[in-house]
């Protein structure tokens, strides 16, 4: 437990100083993010419906914040394994006796945290300059970001154990980054069965609330039973998945690619 | 002595990605490193030696045979047998080149599971030993290639695992920093009580470090010995005659048929004749050809060989053995 800890405190510092360090990317990168963002609410405003301007604005707001936390949270550990494989750390974070698995979902968890004061900074910028304060319910958010988490770190796993074993995965990652914005932009109600793809349903639910003010209470406990399996089903596919790309790489001699 | 390192009939072969081909890179290699001991991987090229290396560090998975580290098989228990390995791989590709000296050498024992204040003592300890300490604040990319292998062995160090395997520790980085780096080994081996694999192609290294060496060809180990052992075997067996006068058409076409590689000179003072022996008995049969016309003799020296003759010596004889039983 002690070893886990030091292993969380090492990864969330490496994460921390490396961002620091290149402070001019980490602007850059959310300039452009709010760009975008800026782009979609111009459009609202020109071309949409004037009589469901608000609404669709809020929309926009919490898919685009989810699609940045997916964009960190999945699409960074691709990026971040690739690189790696690239430069030869990755063989070292292989020798690690605690385990590669390990040293991966610590560098998850540290990315959503560092992000998160990032995330939660575009959101209130991005309410800010539209005039459109949403219902931020801190108590009914929380749950279900936590059981969203777990499944995006699922999903993290696997993109990370595809970039283990593909050599040419930047490609992949980039299409990603389109497929992850589809997910988190499509509303539950016109394809119910997405519901079960990893994060589709905790950003459904969280768009309830932030936009049509549900409660806690009001979300069923077949809404959290949905969250829950996904959570535990994705986690455990994901690092199963994973851990069957490490092996693989290990037989074909793929953890450095060069 | 206690063997550490057991390697028992490894074999590895690769797919090559386009051609479809495949490359049997390690071919039955066993060895035994034991508790203390600096080995010496030597080999050519392409001789399978970062294979091997991988292989024992449990980053590539053999085809066959079984690898233990301290009677863990690191395979079946693979996460337990690297709690006794650490490695310094080939190439300038084991650090974080956006993090300082001293913050890789904090992260990398952060991912053994161990915190900053555990090992702050041992870091102080290392920077200074590999004098580091200087730029212990400096971002690795803008140190040299030798200072920033100097690191790498550094965090190899810091992981306090027994076994310490190094793949061309000296390779790339500039003459004075390679003579650092093995005086920096000489040290380690003779203080710290560590087991060290180091892989080179440069005799000089292995022959200045290690007490024994497995010589690696063609994914096949060629000899696995002590050093003073080959250099005292290819001595006695290495010959230089000084002959008064010349050899006669029929000695010279003898010597062909028994020493084929001999090399045999004449100017107009003397000839001398330089020659292998493959056993030493065959010095008698070397008299016969020059009784036959009672050439006489000079002197007789035996040759002093360095180890990079030796090697390259014991890696033709191998390859002329292969080629010999293939046909
Ligand atoms: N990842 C790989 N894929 C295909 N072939 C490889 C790979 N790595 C090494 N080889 C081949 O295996 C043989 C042994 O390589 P290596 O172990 O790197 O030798 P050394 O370290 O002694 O120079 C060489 O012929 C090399 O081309
Ligand atoms: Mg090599």
């Amino acid at each position: 437990m002690v070893r886990w800890l030091n292993l969380l405190k090492a990864n969330l510092r490496k994460e921390y100083i490396e961002l620091k360090r290149y402070m001019p990317n980490t602007i850059a990168m959310v300039i452009t993010f709010f760009c975008i963002f800026l782009g979609m609410f111009a459009g609202i405003q020109l071309v949409g419906d004037p009589g469901s301007q608000d609404v669709n604005t809020q929309y926009v707001i919490v898919n685009y914040i989810f699609w940045f936390l997916a964009m960190m949270v999945m699409n960074s550990i691709g990026w971040e394994i690739t690189n790696e494989a690239m430069r030869g750390t990755l063989e070292q974070l292989c020798m690690t006796p605690m385990g590669l698995w390990k040293v991966m979902i610590t560098r998850l968890i540290s990315t959503t945290a560092i992000y998160f004061f990032i995330i939660v900074g575009l959101l209130y910028v991005s309410m800010a300059v539209t005039g459109q304060w949403l219902n931020i319910d801190v108590i009914a958010i929380l749950p279900i970001l936590l059981l969203t988490l777990i499944s995006m770190f699922g999903a993290g796993f696997m993109i990370a154990g595809i970039s283990i074993i593909l050599k040419q995965v930047q490609a992949f990652l980039q299409i990603l980054q389109f497929i992850l914005a589809g997910l988190t932009f499509v509303p539950l109600t016109v394809a119910p069965a997405l519901a079960f793809l990893p994060f589709v349903k905790g950003v459904d639910l969280v768009r309830n609330i932030m936009i049509q003010g549900v409660t806690l209470s009001e979300i069923t406990m077949g809404d959290f039973f949905i969250l829950g399996f996904n959570a535990v089903f994705y986690f455990v596919i994901g690092l199963g998945f994973f851990l069957v790309c490490e092996r693989i790489a290990m037989r074909k001699g793929l953890l450095a690619h060069y | 002595m206690e063997a550490i390192v057991e390697v028992r009939n490894i074999k590895k072969t690769y797919k090559k990605r386009k051609s479809k081909t495949y490359v049997q890179a390690v071919n039955d290699v066993s060895f035994t490193v034991n508790r203390g001991e600096i080995l010496g991987l030597l080999g050519p090229n392409g001789a399978g030696k970062t294979t091997t290396i991988k292989m024992i560090c449990g980053l590539l998975e053999q085809d066959s045979g079984t690898i233990t580290i301290n009677g863990v098989n690191n395979r079946e228990k693979r996460l337990d047998a690297l709690n006794n390995i650490s490695a310094v791989l080939e190439g300038n590709r084991n650090l974080y080149w956006r993090l300082t000296v001293r913050e890789n050498l904090e992260y990398f024992a952060g991912n053994r599971g161990r915190s900053r204040k555990e090992v702050a003592g041992r870091i102080e300890e290392l920077l200074e030993q590999f004098h580091l300490k200087s730029k212990e604040n400096e971002l690795v990319n803008r140190l040299s290639r030798g200072m920033q292998q100097k690191l790498a062995i550094a965090v190899a160090m810091l992981a306090d695992s027994e076994v310490i395997l190094l793949d061309e520790p000296t390779l790339g980085i500039d003459v004075e920093t390679g003579y650092e780096v093995r005086e920096l080994l000489r040290d380690i081996v003779k203080n710290d009580q560590r087991t060290i694999i180091i892989s080179s192609h440069d005799m000089d290294v292995i022959q200045d470090l290690c007490e024994r060496t497995v010589i690696i060809s063609d994914g096949k180990i060629i000899t696995d010995d002590r050093i003073e052992n080959l250099m005292r075997l290819f001595e006695v067996r290495s010959y230089l005659i000084r002959l008064e006068g010349s050899l006669s058409e029929k000695q010279q076409q003898l010597l062909k048929q028994k020493f084929p590689h001999h090399q045999y000179t004449e100017d107009l003072a003397q000839a001398t004749l330089d020659v292998d022996l493959a056993k030493s008995e065959e010095i008698y049969e070397l008299f016969d050809i020059l009784k036959m016309e009672e050439t006489p003799v000079d002197s007789i020296d035996r040759k002093t060989v360095n180890f990079e003759q030796i090697f390259m010596k014991i890696v033709k004889e191998a390859k002329n053995g292969a080629l010999a039983q293939s046909s």
